[in-house]
């Protein structure tokens, strides 16, 4: 084992304004969750930082609740909490199938939604399910909160609109209309990086966002207006084919991919037509 | 009593009380506790620790290293290179072709260049940074056959065959009058892509130069005994002044059966800086240090009679080694000694050729060279049965070798369980009623293997015994077992506790072991070829026979009965009635309570305790112990290579496979496996069957998931855990382990190997239950779903008529 991080601080912020003060003060301050991500990164090498705000104990961030038309998820909230929570298994059922989804259990007992979302690998399970839950993301600095569309949050390859000085405090999710339906094909069973993710919504206006399958997670708006329009599910499955450029890597081909993508359609499809009982 | 003796299949004292129950391991508490001490878990005072600078490029020429920057570093306490080790060592004395440090050129990606001791981790890796070398990359090889067809520049200099590391051509009758007379002949290729052990412990090793000038290596190896004479040689050290240890092991699976790097690394830089010095390889470097199993490119021809007998099998091989000979040369004859059973064939011929290439050297993993060729053996088999249209059990049931016979390469075959393994595993899975009607999508496979339960050729020539073991008979009624043999977690410690309770009559807590320590154990020439259960055991058998008389004796002279009328009975020696009764009501493998009167008191029998017992003999005889040997009889065909591959005794195995298919996605899940094996006499049947639940584990895992291969430049693929993939929980398929017992003549007791043969099966039944499931043929590994898609794509183009196209061979 390296033993670099003997090297490392921890920052202990008193409180949520503390810790966001903390940001603005100190540039290269890097806000630490479950650490799941961060750990790893750390061991590889591959992160250069030394100085760690431990958000772990900011209480506030971790509360789930429904306020008003929406539902609140806190930055904090680990998928272990996001599988036991009434509000989120009866409002976003496909949250739950995610975050079942993720690593094995100890993974899931650490890591966080908001370390899912600010770590932003294109592969994270939960990604597509905010994507096609149009939720907000809400951001948080010394000088006041501001919220974003998921949709438009990431920039690119792991680059979001974030500023450097704040936090992600949690996300809104509006009430989802429809089916809710999610599918990760991964290279084996549990503690996997997905070959391709899907979360997908059946709704007169039909909502699919996939993870894999480019740099950041993507909604289908071609195949999501093919399917809105009446198209066949063999039709939106041809766009979403060409609507999508993967990549070959160590996990898949961006042939199988985008093949999968097109079966995964079809069973979101199939699954979730009327009289059909939800997964 | 002898090494060559064979002690019988009975149990020493009428009936078994230890022997064939499912009974914890020695050290199963300790594991699970933590309370285990594994190699890493050692910190001694003034432990420096150590770390590798490895090879970037796949092939160069090193033009120059400069480590004097990395020497003024604080806390760096020396910094060796190549020409600080430059004695060759390798497993084989034939092949000694590796440097614990590269001298003069790297043949791989993350071959050892040099290595740093430094105060701490953080330091020491700070110092590889300024290590500068300077190579001159040469053309690097990463493709058997182009080895093959071009050396220039060699991967090896100063080799008469090039890139050639070993080259074996035998034949066994005449195969190609046999196939032309056959009624069908199937010919294929299949590929097996290669995979590694990926044990959970990395490997580890600390180093300790004595001021007696006495050399301590700990080490998580398997082979004590081979990595204690490669110390000897490499440091030019005498053997008698070094020690290797080799503490508890979290696995193996043949990936610490070579001298590693570290090993030597630790060793000089301990007597270098006067300080221990502990080296542990990270999760990536054991992915570089590999010795996984080798990429086979198998082309076979099988033929047979219109009734399924088959009549000839003729392979040709090529083996894609790696950058260095490690086991090669035996890897390279097992391609092809190893397939003569389970089945009989009247003519044979393989053609097996190793090639070196820029990549980490492959090396043994569990069912060391012939996993590769049973799966393209079991699946051209299996298209033979549907060619001819025979049920592929029963295909397997035409072809039996039977017992006490040999093979056509002329191995010596004694107990052989293999028509119990087929009917049980047909019987289990309700074949039968199951087999080609389960519906589209769904299917079932069978495959059968044999392999060897430990060879006759030990790894040097020499004449002294391949097992040993020495006896310490305490007053206290203890008694001590030393071993040089290695446990990696199969339990071999546990086995020798059994056995010697079992054969003195003692509790089980009056056994302990101590193994794996050159200088307190006798020499075992370690954990590999199955050979531990079988050949220490037999040694146990044998030095427990040699002290036992002593102790009876003194017993029936004290109480002036015939030595027959003297029992020992789990702990307690009582006196028989005459004639003998069975001793009853004495608590089963319990805890020997010396003062607690056993029933047979009551009936006012004499009793004593063993360690009574133990004091008795002791006054008598002076000192009590015992030492034990064993060697395999003389074994082998009579030709050059004959010996490779022999063994005192073969187990067999049978799996079926059910696998479901999902043909949209091209993903295999396997269901369920049932695995029947042939292990002789199960002296602890939880502790086989836990062999063959890992076995099949590790084979489902070979067919559908690990891969170990190189990108385009040679750089490992995907030096991780989350990358190569292992199975996880949810991943393993339902395992039925269901256990034959064929009670082998020489086995101690009747036992026979099962921690590899087991692994055999797996991967070819897994492609003959996707040919029932969904009709299309896989011949080359892993069976990914790209794969899958295409052979299924290739099939219904087929059955329309259009040219199938090829093969998506990259598809993951
Ligand atoms: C063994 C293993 C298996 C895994 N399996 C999966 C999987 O199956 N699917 C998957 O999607 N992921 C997986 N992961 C990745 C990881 O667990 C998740 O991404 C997790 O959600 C990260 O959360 P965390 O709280 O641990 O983040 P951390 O590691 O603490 O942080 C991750 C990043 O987010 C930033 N960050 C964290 N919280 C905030 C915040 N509130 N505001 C701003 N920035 C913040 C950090 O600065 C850091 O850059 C796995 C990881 C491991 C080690």
């Amino acid at each position: 084992m390296r033993t670099a991080i003997s090297r490392l601080s921890l920052v202990e912020p008193r409180s949520l304004r503390h810790a966001l003060r903390l940001m603005r003060d100190e540039a290269g301050l890097v806000p630490l969750a479950g650490c799941t991500d961060l750990y790893v990164a750390l061991n590889d090498g591959a992160l250069r930082a030394t100085r760690f705000l431990n958000l772990w104990p900011i209480e506030e961030l971790r509360v789930i609740e429904p306020r008003g038309p929406v539902l609140f998820i806190g930055a904090l909230a680990t998928y272990s909490s996001l599988i036991r929570s009434a509000d989120v298994r009866r409002r976003l059922p496909m949250l739950v199938s995610a975050a079942r989804e993720v690593g094995g259990r100890q993974v899931q007992n650490r890591g966080t939604l908001g370390g899912n979302i600010a770590n932003g690998s294109p592969a994270g399970d939960t990604l597509p399910v905010l994507a096609a839950a149009e939720a907000t993301v809400v951001l948080g600095s010394a000088t006041g909160t501001r919220r974003v569309p998921f949709t438009a949050f990431y920039k690119g390859y792991r680059t979001t609109v974030m500023r450097a000085d704040e936090l992600i405090l949690g996300i809104e999710v509006p009430e989802v209309e429809g089916r809710q339906w999610f599918c990760k094909v991964g290279t084996r069973g549990a503690q996997a990086i997905s070959k391709v993710v899907m979360a997908a919504v059946r709704a007169p206006h039909p909502r699919v966002a996939l993870g894999s399958v480019a740099p950041t997670v993507v909604r289908v708006p071609k195949t999501e207006a093919a399917l809105t329009g009446g198209a066949s599910v063999d039709e939106a499955r041809t766009i979403l084919m060409s609507e999508i450029a993967p990549i070959d890597d160590i996990r898949s081909t961006a042939a199988y991919r985008r093949h999968v993508a097109g079966v995964l359609l079809g069973r979101f499809w199939e699954q979730t037509a009327a009289g059909r009982p939800v997964y | 009593m002898a090494s060559r003796d064979i002690h019988g299949i009975d149990a020493p004292w009428g009936a078994f009380r230890h022997v064939g129950r499912d009974l914890r391991k020695v050290d199963g508490l300790a594991k699970a506790t933590g309370a285990a001490m594994y190699t890493d878990d050692i910190a001694l005072p003034g432990m420096l620790h150590a770390k590798t600078l490895r090879s970037p490029h796949a092939h160069a020429r090193i033009r120059s290293i400069d480590a004097a920057d990395a020497l003024r570093l604080a806390g760096v306490h020396a910094v060796i290179t190549g020409e600080h080790l430059p004695v060759t060592y390798g497993i084989l004395p034939w092949t000694q072709d590796e440097t614990a440090l590269a001298v003069g050129k790297v043949r791989f990606v993350g071959e050892p260049v040099a290595a740093v001791a430094a105060v701490d981790e953080d330091a020491a890796n700070a110092a590889l940074k300024l290590i500068r070398v300077e190579y001159e990359p040469l053309h690097a090889y990463l493709d058997p056959f182009e080895s093959l067809a071009r050396h220039d520049p060699p991967i090896h200099e100063g080799r008469k065959d090039g890139n050639v590391s070993k080259h074996v051509h035998l034949a066994f009758g005449d195969v190609d009058a046999a196939l032309a007379e056959a009624d069908v002949v199937i010919e294929d290729d299949y590929v097996f892509h290669g995979t590694t052990h990926a044990a959970i412990e990395p490997h580890c090793a600390v180093g300790h130069y004595g001021a007696d000038g006495v050399l301590t290596v700990w080490s998580s190896t398997q082979i004590t005994h081979y990595v204690h004479r490669a110390l000897a040689r490499v440091l030019d050290v005498p053997a008698h002044r070094i020690r290797v240890i080799q503490p508890c092991l979290g696995g193996a699976f043949g990936g610490k059966s070579d001298p590693f790097s570290l090993e030597f690394v630790v060793a000089k830089l301990a007597m270098t800086t006067g300080r221990p010095v502990k080296m542990l390889y990270t999760r990536e470097e054991v992915f570089y240090t590999h010795r996984g199993r080798h990429p086979m490119h198998m082309r076979y021809r099988t033929g047979a009679t219109r009734e399924g007998r088959l009549v000839g099998v003729d392979a040709t091989i090529v083996i894609d080694g790696g950058a260095y000979s490690s086991y090669g040369l035996v890897t390279t004859y097992y391609a092809g000694q190893l397939l003569t059973g389970p089945y009989a064939f009247a003519t044979y011929r393989f053609d097996s050729t190793r090639a070196f290439t820029n990549k980490p050297p492959c090396g043994p993993k569990r069912g060391h060279g012939s996993v590769q060729p049973r799966f393209a053996f079991e699946v051209q088999l299996d298209e033979l049965a549907s060619t001819l249209e025979i049920d592929p059990i029963e295909i397997r049931r035409r072809n039996l070798l039977g017992e006490h016979t040999t093979t056509v390469n002329g191995q010596r075959i004694t107990s052989n369980g293999f028509a119990r393994c087929l009917d049980v595993v047909e019987h289990a899975s309700n074949w039968k009623t199951r087999h080609g009607q389960l519906p589209f999508g769904r299917g079932m496979g069978v495959a059968g293997s044999m392999y060897i339960s430990g060879t006759n050729y030990p790894i040097y020539p020499n004449p002294m015994p391949q097992a040993a073991v020495q006896l310490k008979i305490d007053r206290s009624g203890l008694v001590t077992v030393f071993t040089g043999a290695n446990d990696i977690g199969q339990g071999s410690n546990s086995i020798a506790q059994y056995l010697v309770a079992e054969e003195l009559g003692l509790a089980l807590d009056q056994v302990r072991v101590v193994s794996a320590d050159t200088d307190l154990c006798p020499v075992d020439l370690g954990a590999y070829s199955s050979r531990e259960t079988f050949m220490v055991g037999n040694a146990l058998i044998d030095a427990c026979r040699k002290v036992r008389p002593l102790v009876v004796r003194a017993v029936a002279d004290h109480w002036q009965v015939d030595p027959s009328r003297v029992r020992f009975v789990d702990g307690v020696v009582v006196e028989l009635d005459d004639p003998p009764l069975q001793p009853a009501g004495v608590a089963v493998g319990g805890e020997a309570r010396p003062g607690a009167s056993p029933p047979d008191a009551a009936a006012g029998r004499r009793w004593m305790t063993a360690a009574e017992a133990f004091q008795l003999a002791e006054a008598r005889f002076d000192t009590l112990g015992a030492t034990g040997a064993y060697n395999t009889p003389t074994l082998g065909g009579d030709y050059r290579g004959g010996t490779i591959g022999a063994a005192p005794a073969y187990s067999f195995t049978a799996h079926v496979v059910e696998v479901s298919v999902d043909v949209e996605t091209g993903r295999i899940t396997c269901e369920k496996v049932w695995i029947a094996h042939d292990c002789g006499r199960a002296l602890n049947p939880m502790l086989v069957a836990g062999q063959m639940e890992g076995s099949a584990y590790m084979g489902v895992a070979e067919a559908l998931m690990e891969a170990h291969g190189v990108n385009r430049f040679g750089l490992h693929a995907g030096p991780s855990l989350l990358d190569y993939r292992i199975p996880t929980t949810v991943d393993t398929p339902e395992l039925a382990a269901l256990i034959v017992e064929s009670l082998d003549p020489e086995g101690p007791y009747g036992a026979k190997e099962a921690g590899e043969g087991p692994l055999h099966p797996a991967i070819p039944a897994i492609s003959n239950a996707v040919f029932d499931a969904v009709g299309i043929r896989l011949k080359h590994l892993p069976f990914t779903p790209g794969k899958v898609l295409a052979a299924l794509r290739a099939r219904k183009d087929a059955a329309a008529g259009t040219p199938a196209p090829a093969l998506a061979g990259g598809a993951r």
